[in-house]
This record gives C-alpha cells, structure tokens and sequence, in this order.
C-alpha cells in the first residue's frame, strides 16, 4: 500500500506535464491490474456462454450480479475498510436507489439511465440526511445503521401507495443503450464498463487526499483532527459516496431483476454486503470484486452441484436453501478468526511479505 | 397495557443478557436474539413434542440454551479476544446466521405454540390479567433480583464488573478475565433463553433479529452495561411502542406495521440526543 502511494506520487506531475498520450499511458501503468481484469472480463462470454448448458451455470448471468454488488462492496469497503465506520444498514441505500430507479421507469415512464441517475442522486441525500449517525462510534453506529436499514425497509412495505407494499414493483424496462440489442451479454457489458469505471475511481480516490483522510481518521480521529483534516466532513463525504454507489447498485440491480420488493432489501442484505467486503478484504478495492465474486458464485455453485453429481443426490441435501445460513455463518465466523484480512489481504501478503495469510494485520496491542 | 409491560418484560431480559457480554466483554453480541430463539423452540420441543413436564422443559431448555452459549464464546469470541470491535461484530453476526440456519433446519415451520405456564385469566378488582402475564412479571422480577445479587453480592460477579472496569487490572489482581467472559455468555444466553420462552405465544427460528434489536435498543436506552437501566430501558421501549403504535393507527390511522420501525427510531434517537441512556452516567472518553 505504501510502496503504490509513492509510486503514484512520483508518476502525477509527470503526467500533469506531459501530453493526454502521457496521461493515457500513466493511467494505463497505475492500473494494470485493473486492464488485465477488464480483458478478461471481455473475453468471458466467450468462453463461458458456450459451456453453460454443459455445467448447469451461466456464468455470464451470475456474473451481471457479482458487478452490481462489486459497486455496492466497493463502496461499503470504503466507509468500513478504509474510514472504519461500520455500516450495517447499507441495505437501506441499496433498496432505495432499486425504488427510486423503478418507479421512475415504471411509473413515470422516464428512460432507464435517468431513474439511475435519480438513484445516485437519492441514495446520496438519504446519506446526507442521516449523517448525523456518523457522530457514534463503533459497536453504537453499528446498531444506529442497522436501525436505519430497519427503518428504511418497514417504510418500503408500508408505503404501499408508492412502493406497492409486499407485492413489489414489477415488470421493470431492462438496462439498455441505444443501438445495442437487450441481451444478457449486452447488459453483462454495459454493468461491468460502470464497475471498471467506479473501480478505477476509487482505487485513485483512496490514493487521494480524500483516501488518506479517511485513513488517518481510521487509525484515531483525534489524531486525524490534530493533521488540520476537518474529520466529520470527510466521514459525510465517504458516507454519501459510499450511499451513491449503493444506490447506483441498487438501480442497476432493479433493472436486472425486473422486480422488486421489500423483503429484497432486509437486514440480511446489508449483512451480505458487510460479508463480502470483511470476506473479501477491508482496506483493498480488490476485495470488493473478490468478496462479491466468492459470496454470490458459491450459493449458485452448491445449488448446481447436485445437477453435477446426478440424480442420486437425496433432496434434503440438494435443496440448498436448507443450509445456506449454516454455511455463510460458518464462512463469516471462520474468516473473522483465521483471514482476518481477507482474501485478496491475505494472499497478497503471503506473496509481497511472504507472510502467513493467517495472521491478523489488524491485531490490536496487548498494551492500551 | 399489558400488553406492552408483558414485552417489556422480555426487552428486559434480553437487555440485561447484552449488558452482561458488554460488561465482561466489551463487545455486543448480535447473537443474543437467537438466544431467545433457541429458549422458546427447546421448550415447544420438549414440552409439546417430547410431552415432558412443562417445568422440566422450561429448566432443561434453559440449561440447553446456556450450554449453546458457552460454546460459542469457547468457539468464537475466545480466539477473537484480541482482534478490533468489527471483527467481532461480524463473528457474532456469522454465530446468530449460523443459529437462525439451524433453527430453520430443525423448526421449519412458520410458528411453534409454546404452552402457557398456567392458562386462563386471573380477575383482579377493575382488571383482569392472563396469568401468563403475572409468571411473565414474575420470572422478570426474579431474574432482576438475581442478576442484582450477584454483581453486588458474589465473588465471580464482582469479578465480573472488574472485568468491565479495567480488564488488564482486573488479570493482574488475579482474576480470569477469559474464564469471566465464558460466564458472562453462559448467563447472558440463559437470560436470553429465558426471555424467548416466555415469549408466549408462538416461537420461530426467525424471532431472534427481531428480539435482538429491541433487546439492544432497551438496554441502550436504559444505559448500556447497566443492570436498572436495562428495567428502565426494557419498560420504557415496551410502553413507548405500544403507545405510539395505538396513537399511530387510532389517531393517524396508519398501518400497524410502522410499529417496526418504532424501537429502531427510538434506538437512533437515544443514541445521538443521550448516548449514555437514561440511567447512565456521562462518559468521558480518554484519548
């Protein structure tokens, strides 16, 4: 992490100098990672359409998912990996940028890509409304989110003369641009290109100014404060990017679907979003794409495995919705205690460090 | 308002069950709900379907529910003494995933008739109350008085809040600071265990979110690692929904579903406008 911050420093008045080649080829540099994920997200329907029917999973379709919650991850991994505020109502934003999105293109029969924008928009003033949580700490802001996410779906399900209650929004208009046919492809495309971008967004704000506030106040905001950074309003400004990206996700993911209701947006969906950014690795933008690829290809893998084994599988066992808390408790808990730092933390640290993934970075000192 | 005294009485118990993990621990335990979970499934299990004496059901689904309890702490929270507050949210979170998974797994069904104590009403002048009710307000009231008594009283309960003082202090004055921890979990789910089972009338593997949210709220309310808070808290939170609920639908002629979001408005407003909640003291914060 500290190795890519001076590199990136070095490369920035070079880049302001020299031509828009220049800065294309530095940006290029600065995110190679990132280019390499993009080419081979390209070529993926490639390879993956023709075998779907042969092992019973279109990775394609799942992978439409894995961008949107990549968007709603990276956004969350910012507020809890790299500002240390946790938020366990992320749901809340999530479901009202997915309402805001459909009703806009159900109800007042706006195109697809305004109700999106109006998503970001709205997510982001419901963040800025309830800011003023962001005064607690710790376990108490923990809780006070959660009560938002709480609060958020019960007006969901009890506005119904807006949301439609339990029964939801339906027949949603799927993503699409002009000139492009609506297929499963074309939207796998058109979600990935905004998870790239947002990517690469943010994988230069957390090198930013903005990015090494939000880590100073993650270490001790006091400290924070005594640097000259003005601490609630970089925690406002994180918190209302972090809700936009989850509104963006939500839009998307209300267009995907095709349909919505309240019970879509529950606790268990900030819960999972939590999951995939501790699973996948606080403090890390690649861990937003690898704790949203892992928690939603797993389920569909377990569901498919059955189909794989064959016919003599009893149905106890193939009815994976039986067991699916046993094994996301048991994953949460097992990744708390021996990868604390999650995956993409952990092994990136076993090959730069060489250091046993099973280590906790974060450990705190015996000594308070 | 009844009613609402009768849910207080559960809010208590399951707040006093977060004030103590918080007190030994300095951690919320978002399993504790499923505490409750587990009480009032056990004594459907081995009351009605096992057809056991209600009272050994009740006992043995305590025992049950607190041995539940220990392991978890054995399990999760103890290798994770020393790791920052998020993890720990996010292991307790996984234990109360993996309890609800299990309950659903054994109790699939919608809802479990827990049977009443003893059935019917008791006529009081002016009133007449379910005598549910009276074994709901004394089994609180009991547990209070217990849970008083030994952090006032016993040597393991003053340990207990030497812990919450100053757990380093505390080891060096000899104390097991890990094996209060244990306790602590044990207690906190038979409280839980308790409160879920009298919980009458129906019990579900989904209750414990639920519960576990107004269990916090009462005991954030009353002030959070506080014994009387969690009485004031739990009472407060069970009158107050019951009120702004009749006043919401009789009144405003809303849905009663609002009443949801009650406890969570309340919990919010709490924690910004008094943090250190009714009964607490303020809190000075050393940097």
């Amino acid at each position: 992490m500290i190795g890519d911050d001076s590199k990136s420093q070095q490369q920035r008045p070079h880049a302001r100098q020299g031509g828009a080649s220049d800065r294309v080829l530095s940006f290029l540099k600065a995110h190679k990672a990132l280019l390499i994920f993009a080419v081979f997200l390209g070529v993926m329907p490639v390879w993956a359409e023709p075998i779907a029917s042969t092992i019973h999973l279109d990775i394609v379709l799942v992978m439409r998912l894995v961008g949107v919650f990549t968007i709603a991850a990276v956004g969350l991994n910012l507020l809890i990996g790299y500002a240390g505020q946790v938020s366990l109502g992320h749901s809340a934003f999530f479901g009202v940028g997915a309402y805001t999105s459909a009703l806009i293109a159900v109800k007042a029969g706006f195109p697809v890509w305004i109700g999106i924008i109006m998503a970001i928009l709205a997510s982001a003033l419901i963040g800025l409304l309830v800011a003023p949580v962001l005064r607690l700490k710790g376990h108490y802001l923990a809780m006070a989110t959660l009560g938002l996410g709480i609060i958020a779906f019960v007006f969901m399900r009890e506005m119904t003369w807006l949301t439609g209650g339990n029964l939801g929004v339906t027949s949603i208009p799927e993503l699409s641009l002009p000139g492009v046919p609506k297929n499963d492809i074309s939207e796998f495309y058109i979600v990935w290109i905004i998870a790239l971008i947002i990517l690469a967004f943010c994988s230069n704000l957390v090198r930013s100014r903005t990015g090494r506030a939000i880590r100073a106040i993650h270490q001790s905001d006091v400290a924070a404060a005594a640097m000259g950074i003005n601490v609630s309003w970089e925690k406002i400004k994180i918190f209302m990017l972090s809700a936009a990206l989850g509104g963006l996700a939500g839009g998307l993911y209300a267009h995907l679907q095709g349909y919505i209701d309240p019970n879509l947006f529950y606790i268990t969906l900030s819960i999972q979003l939590v999951a995939m950014v501790v699973v996948g690795g606080m403090e890390s933008i690649w861990g937003a794409v690898a704790g949203a690829g892992l928690l939603i290809f797993l389920p569909k893998i377990v569901e498919t495995l059955p189909r794989w084994i064959g016919p003599g599988v009893p149905k106890p066992i193939a009815d994976y919705s039986n067991y699916e808390g046993i094994v996301f408790g048991l994953i949460l808990v097992l990744a708390m205690i021996f990868m604390p730092s999650g995956i993409t933390r952990g092994l990136s640290d076993l090959v730069r460090y060489r250091r046993s993934p099973f280590i906790n970075p974060f450990k705190k000192q015996a000594v308070e | 308002m009844a009613n609402g005294l009768a849910n207080g009485c559960i809010y208590i118990l399951l707040a006093m069950g977060f004030n103590i993990i918080f007190n030994s621990t300095g951690i919320i335990n978002f399993a504790q709900g499923e505490f409750a979970m587990f009480g009032g499934l056990f004594a459907y299990t081995f009351s009605s379907a096992l057809g056991l004496p209600l009272f050994i059901a009740v006992i043995l689904a305590i025992l049950i529910t607190a041995a539940i309890g220990g392991v978890m702490e054995r399990a999760v929270i103890h290798p994770l003494r020393h790791a920052n507050v998020i993890a720990a949210i996010i292991a307790t979170i996984g234990a109360s995933i993996f309890f609800k998974a299990i309950g659903f797994l054994f109790w699939p069904n919608e809802a479990y008739k827990v049977l009443d104590f003893t059935t019917g009403n008791l006529s009081l002048p002016r009133v007449t109350v379910s005598r549910q009710f009276l074994w709901v307000f004394g089994l609180t009231i009991l547990s209070v008085t217990l849970v008083y008594f030994f952090f006032n009283k016993t040597k393991a309960g003053k340990a207990m809040r030497a812990c919450s003082i100053n757990r380093q202090a505390a080891s060096l004055v000899g104390i097991n600071v890990s094996r209060m921890s244990l306790y602590a979990f044990i207690l906190a789910a038979a409280l839980g265990a308790l409160a879920g089972l009298i919980n009458a009338p129906f019990a579900k593997y989904s209750i414990g979110l639920f519960l576990g949210v107004k269990g916090f709220t009462a005991a954030v309310v009353g002030g959070l690692g506080n014994t009387f808070g969690a009485v004031a808290g739990g009472l407060a939170l069970g009158l107050s929904e019951e009120l702004i609920t009749g006043f919401l639908t009789i009144v405003l002629g809303v849905s009663t579903g609002y009443q949801e979001a009650v406890a969570a408005i309340l919990l919010i407003l709490v924690l910004l406008l008094r943090p250190q909640g009714i009964l607490g003291k303020g809190i000075v914060e050393k940097v």
